[in-house]
């Protein structure tokens, strides 16, 4: 029987790869989203946040286990959204990664919007202009984000097998 | 032996070729295995005690899962369905050696585990609590465990608020024990715990507590030595508090105490404890056999229309839960810790970690059959997927029958607790004072299989908020707490774990900060736990609580920060820690000094 131990020095210098890695580009954390512009809309920027929804048990889940968040969306530089066409409004989407599945989660501005709920294990977070707040998604996209969840992925799509991280 | 860099690309590799199972499995078909519940002397209702009877021979058990461990492989824990053993942990064995109770002995020897009693005490009273080898057979495992009393969990104490009893306590297993009772502000020389308020009660030896209960609700109590083994192989009870307002709660038409628990057993037996110190280090140890009352397959009977009472306690190791009944059976929630909340909510199912309580009233509307089930959302961390998983506790059969008293009405109104906020009252003026302390979460590793370091560290760019289950068995297996040391970090000193040196006065309200840092090598949410006092999750990142309630354990995620507010009122050195067995065995505690 070998001790796992014994494998303490052996091979790359651990504390090198963790740093090289967890320094690589990613969520800062498990609630952080960056925000990026559509060409449309190049100026635009912003980031977000997401909180567990109100629960009596501190961390909000579904009955089937997915995490419940409401979703601070901080975001500057938007234009009136008039200036994109017959537009009133700027509304945030949760959107299943295949794009099937558009869940309203509310209007928003510049500054900072709490919207909610995002309840989807993978999900982008998507801006677009509407012409109300109610009606369907038609309207072009101004930001667009990753839940970090999204960053969650198959080990043979890591920068380490691509040759990024020697 | 050199382990090359690319080994987890050809493991991830072999297993695209041999493809991944979902997760759900089909064994979880919610139907679980109809025990006669056992009544229990003194307590009527209290049916789903049903101990830690034999149950042997229970095929189709739920809540089961995940057993068979690949006996040529040396790896003794049961990996999920579709992963395989990592190669270059094949062979290896955690440091630190291996301990199971009873090592040697005939269990045929050894007496079977007696179901619960429960326990009526006044003020004045005395207990004698030994703790002691009992017999267990789950699944058709027989091994040796503990018991309280020959009892799986121990006797359940029914004291009244303010009531002060006497417990001899006899440790009779074959390691050091002694008993901790969790949530109750008691006097800190009964505390329990070691190298804090006493030395740890060695084999044979006795020593006595005086056990004050201030507050109304639901507690426990286990050992504080060596707790990844002693309270995970049976040494937890209940203790109900009962207010002297007889409208303290709402009327129901029954109570029932659900200890929550889980089992690590593979295809021979139970996978053995660390010797010298805890295995599975990294994420503590998670069972694939789930238990309540000690026992797979929990069974209730009820009438339709009734409203019972489950008094939830969490007495797992790590593993955190998130129960229901389906869809057509409310719920509202009703308490936590150490009171009532300040608003009854309904809720569509209860999460609850490690060492966490929660009071909630469920009624049943409709004849049938509901299974209890726990229902997360599991990784797959080859393959970067969620994949659903459920495990059935047990079930509750709904006779067609009318309860009676008919509770719909009390049932549907949910309770303004003006008591709870009244109390809190004058604590709000300090709800937004600046963090009195600060702390950090994070972990150091060292020594590690590199095969391990390797995976982690590849697998960074993002940490769930929560792990619900254990992905990576294997490697938490082969980490054990001398190579993981989990780190509470006073932001101010940077002193860490027990170098923490925190004395505020007796009346204090002392905000505290606790941050869980997500750029560390493995980070995990932590349910901190600190001892005789009461404190209020004020907010979390930012968001001020809506309905507050005493606790005495929070459940930190990861990237979280959390602001508690705790009532310093009790003198003495009191333990913070996290609650996860393993993470406590691994350093991870400090302790707060309240002065006279």
């Amino acid at each position: 029987m070998r001790v796992a131990g014994r494998f303490a020095t052996r091979g790359i210098t651990r504390a090198s790869l963790a740093l090289v890695l967890l320094a690589a580009p990613g969520p800062a954390g498990p609630f952080d989203i960056a925000l990026f512009a559509a060409p449309a809309t190049p100026e635009a920027h912003g980031h977000a946040r997401l909180v567990y929804a109100a629960s009596p048990f501190g961390i909000a889940v579904t009955p089937d286990g997915r995490s419940s968040y409401d979703v601070q969306i901080t975001a500057e530089d938007l234009r009136t959204p008039a200036a994109l066409g017959a537009y009133t409004t700027y509304v945030a989407w949760s959107v299943t990664p295949d794009l099937r599945a558009w869940h309203r989660l509310g209007t928003i501005g510049n500054g900072v919007t709490t919207v909610g709920h995002a309840e989807e294990n993978k999900f982008l977070l998507v801006i677009t202009a509407e012409t109300s707040p109610t009606a369907p998604h038609a309207g072009p996209t101004v930001l667009h984000g990753t839940s970090p969840s999204g960053w969650l992925q198959s080990f043979l799509s890591h920068p380490l097998f691509r040759g990024q991280v020697q | 032996m050199r382990t090359s860099i690319a080994l987890p690309f050809v493991v991830a590799f072999l297993v695209a070729l041999l493809g991944v199972a979902p997760i759900a499995r089909a064994q979880h078909d919610s139907t679980a295995h109809d025990t006669t519940a056992k009544s229990m002397p003194g307590m009527s209702g209290m049916s789903g005690m049903s101990g830690a009877a034999d149950t042997s021979g229970m095929q189709g058990m739920t809540g089961m899962r995940r057993v068979g461990a690949r006996a040529d492989s040396g790896m003794p824990v049961p990996m999920p369905p579709g992963m395989m053993m990592m190669p270059g942990l094949m062979g290896l064995v955690p440091p630190g050696g291996s301990f199971v109770p009873g090592k040697g002995m005939d269990a045929a020897r050894v007496p079977a585990a007696e179901p619960t009693r429960i326990l009526r005490m006044k003020s004045g009273d005395t207990l004698d609590l030994t703790a002691g080898l009992v017999r267990r057979t789950i699944n058709g495992h027989t091994f040796v465990a503990y018991g309280f009393n020959g009892e799986v969990p121990g006797p359940l104490l029914r004291v009244p608020q303010n009531a002060t009893i006497v417990v001899r306590f006899h440790n009779r297993i074959d390691l050091p024990s002694s008993v901790h009772w969790h949530g109750v502000r008691l006097d800190n020389r009964s505390d329990g715990t070691v190298g804090v308020t006493q030395d740890a009660v060695a084999p044979g030896e006795d020593f006595t507590y005086t056990v004050h209960f201030p507050d109304a609700g639901v507690y426990w109590y286990h050992p504080h030595v060596r707790e990844d083994i002693e309270q995970a192989m049976g040494l937890y009870g209940n203790m109900l508090v009962d207010s002297p307002d007889p409208s303290y709660y709402g009327p129901v038409n029954r109570e029932e105490a659900l200890m929550l628990s889980d089992l690590l057993i593979n295809a021979d037996t139970l996978v053995a404890f660390g010797g010298d110190g805890p295995n599975f280090a990294l994420m503590g140890r998670v069972g694939n056999v789930l238990l309540v009352n000690g026992e797979p397959g929990y069974t209730l009977h009820v009438r339709r229309g009734e409203v019972v009472r489950f008094h939830l306690t969490n007495v797992s190791s790590s593993r955190t839960y998130n129960l229901s009944f389906g869809p057509k059976v409310e719920m509202k929630v009703v308490a936590s810790d150490v009171s009532r909340f300040e608003r009854e909510e309904r809720i569509s199912s209860v999460v609850i970690a490690p060492a966490e309580r929660y009071v909630v009233d469920v009624r049943f509307p409709s004849a049938g059959r509901f299974a209890l089930v726990n229902a997360v959302q599991a990784i797959n961390h080859l393959r970067g997927e969620f994949q659903p998983e459920v495990d059935t506790l047990g079930a509750v059969t709904v006779a067609s029958a009318p309860a009676t008293p008919d509770y719909a009405r009390q049932f549907a109104m949910l309770r303004a607790n003006a008591a709870v906020s009244r109390d809190i009252d004058r604590f709000r003026p300090y709800f937004d004072k600046p963090p009195d302390e600060r702390l950090t979460l994070t972990v150091q590793a060292r020594g590690l299989p590199l095969a391990t370091v390797q995976f982690m560290t590849v697998d960074t760019a993002y940490f769930a908020p929560v792990e619900w289950v254990d992905g990576m068995p294997d490697m938490n297996w082969l980490s054990a707490s001398k190579q993981v040391r989990w780190i509470l970090r006073d932001d101010a000193t940077g002193r860490e774990n027990g170098d923490i040196d925190w004395h505020v006065k007796r009346g204090s309200i002392v905000k505290l900060r606790i941050f869980n840092d997500p750029r560390s090598f493995h980070p995990m949410q932590h349910p901190i736990h600190l001892h005789g006092q009461r404190m209020l999750v004020v907010s979390r990142d930012g968001v001020r609580t809506r309905n507050l309630v005493w606790k005495d354990t929070a459940i930190i995620p990861v990237g979280s920060t959390v602001d508690l507010l705790i009532d310093a009122s009790n003198p003495g050195a009191w333990m913070l820690h996290c609650h996860i067995a393993e993470h406590l065995g691994s350093g991870m505690m400090a302790v707060l000094h309240v002065d006279p």
